[in-house]
């Protein structure tokens, strides 16, 4: 990763501390302020990656920041990322047993962090916007309410977007439950549209889907054409190439005998 | 009058009027004197630089922290199965392993603790040798997240792109330099570190093994590489029954055997000369498919439909 040399590691764990000193419910995204303020800094131009429902995917894609760099791999993504934390209820030490979900209470630590550094990222991302999406998860590729809807959309500033992709991927061999244009997908082309960005939509966005299937690579859905070559088996006699083989006899046969 | 001057002037002995003991101290004086006007700018000179100046690049800025760090997130979040180690342990370990101490002098005896503290079972069939492939094979077991390289294991982990060493003159270790393998020493901590953590990773696989290697370069299996020099070799037969090479190729680049190169032939000899089996294969799919996501070449990477 570019040097983010200078940075003060000892100052920006100070300013991420405050939070840990607060009932554990009672945690703002602006609490997260002075800390944001000592981590952010710049996202070279079309490397911002927004995704819902893929993050191991993306972390695999992203390269630690080399192809891309998602929330993850920016500085104040970076540090949070895989953690959870939180007060005790009653005291004043780390809770190791159990920390506050969504459901338990809004403003807990986790929740406020991502989203205040979700807003940060958003605002700072500019040129041609990457959006992943899994067209396989069965409640919507596009959550209607979540980081991405809520605390990133939001946030895009319009004069430093070009344009905006989105990938929609579908798991190997299993369902594909929403595409470009259907669904939940639908709904926020029309919420882009809406708000003045050019965007477009892929289907299984080929880089993407190679890498997807490094650990599927004997499924029909995976093999490479020049795997395919390498294995001397002509394209007639392949699975899906089957079904021309009995018309084409047929007509031969036909043309024979006249 | 005059007899007396004179008789000053032609004198035999030199000051035969000042005593034997006055003599001592003016010599011990004058002794410490020049003690001093030597010592004192050599203590300046050694406090200013301190430390021997070494051709290659000095131990990474924060390494203590950062291989703190990586125990704990490696211990914690990568592999929380072994969240039992003690990090402050480990750490200290490493640290003393070279700290104070000639940096030029390592032997693996000196990391004799650190590897008892961080001993870990790879599981059979699941060790990922590379050479020459570095990125590729990191690539592969990043996604495939049940192989494991010498840097998926804690040891390995902790210290991947790290430098260090120490000095005997000093408790700290040297930011500004240390030893370069080829200009100033072989037995430096640093090269020590990595032949001893990968002779005891090649010792512990069992079962069915692999390597990564490259067969764009014409030293596809190299003699002189930490795998073809320590890996190879400490391999156990009575573990190991088999090793399987995976031959990666340039994308785009015309399709060549390596697997009967005459290097790669060196390897399966040297493998049957130590009764461990050994096949080989060609652009294996799944590894194949990571070069495409890095420069999907048409001719190459469009899927069959």
């Amino acid at each position: 990763m570019e040097s983010k040399g200078g940075r003060n590691c000892t100052a920006i764990w100070e300013a991420f501390k405050v939070v840990l000193v607060k009932d554990p419910c009672s945690v703002l995204p602006s609490d997260y302020d002075r800390f944001i303020d000592l981590s952010r800094h710049s996202i070279p131009r079309d490397k911002s990656l927004f995704w819902e429902n893929n993050h191991l995917l993306v972390t695999s894609y992203s390269e630690n920041g080399l192809r891309f760099l998602p929330l993850c791999s920016v500085l104040y993504g970076r540090i949070g990322d895989f953690l959870s934390w939180c007060r005790q209820e009653n005291a004043s030490g780390l809770d190791y047993q159990s920390c506050p979900t969504s459901e338990d209470c809004e403003n807990n630590a986790v929740d406020s962090f991502w989203k205040r550094a979700s807003m940060q990222y958003a605002r700072e991302s500019s040129g041609v916007i990457s959006v992943m999406l899994n067209g396989s998860e069965p409640s919507g590729a596009y959550p209607v309410k979540g980081f991405f809807a809520d605390f990133e959309i939001p946030y895009f500033q319009k004069d430093k977007i070009t344009r905006i992709e989105i990938w929609v991927m579908h798991e190997i061999g299993k369902p594909k439950v929403e595409s470009c244009g259907e669904g939940t997908v639908k709904i926020l082309e029309e919420r882009l549209k809406k708000m003045g960005f050019q965007y477009s939509c892929i289907n299984d966005h080929l880089p993407v889907k190679l890498l997807k299937c490094v650990d599927h690579s004997t499924h029909p859905d995976c093999v490479l054409n020049s795997a395919a070559a390498s294995r001397e088996i002509p394209p007639l006699w392949a699975e899906h190439g089957a079904s021309h083989i009995v018309p084409l006899l047929v007509a031969l046969a036909s043309a024979v005998h006249m | 009058m005059a007899n007396h001057r004179f008789s000053s002037v032609s004198e035999e002995e030199p000051c035969c009027d000042i005593s034997k003991k006055t003599k001592i101290c003016l010599c011990v004086f004058f002794g410490l004197l020049i003690a001093v006007i030597i010592a004192v700018p050599v203590g300046i000179l050694m406090w200013r630089h301190p430390l021997k100046e070494w051709k290659g690049k000095g131990t990474t800025a924060h390494f203590y922290e950062i291989l703190l760090g990586r125990c704990y997130t490696y211990t914690q979040i990568v592999r929380p199965e072994l969240g039992h180690k003690d990090c402050q342990k480990i750490g200290k370990a490493f640290t003393t392993a070279f700290l104070s101490k000639d940096p030029c002098s390592c032997t693996e005896q000196d990391y004799q603790p650190l590897l008892e503290l961080t001993a870990q079972t790879v599981p059979c069939n699941k060790t990922l040798f590379w050479s020459k492939s570095s990125e590729l094979a990191h690539d592969y077991t990043r996604v495939q997240g049940d192989l494991f390289t010498l840097e998926d294991t804690l040891l390995g982990y902790m210290a991947d792109g790290l430098k260090w060493c120490g000095d005997p003159r000093s408790s700290e270790m040297n930011y500004q330099s240390c030893p370069d393998r080829r200009e100033d020493c072989s037995n430096n901590s640093f090269s020590v570190f990595w032949n001893a953590v990968s002779k005891r990773f090649a010792e512990d696989a069992c079962g069915v093994v692999h390597v990564v290697l490259n067969g764009s370069i014409s030293n596809t299996f190299d003699e002189r590489s930490t795998f073809g020099r320590v890996e190879v070799f400490n391999l156990r037969p009575e573990k190991v029954h088999q090793l399987q090479a995976w031959v990666m190729h340039d994308i785009g680049s015309v399709h060549s055997d390596s697997c009967s190169s005459s290097s790669v032939n060196n390897l399966k000899r040297i493998l049957k000369e130590r009764s461990i089996a050994f096949s080989c294969q060609n652009n294996y799919g799944p590894i194949r498919l990571l070069q495409c996501v890095k420069s999907p070449e048409p001719s190459s990477c469009r899927f069959y439909v």
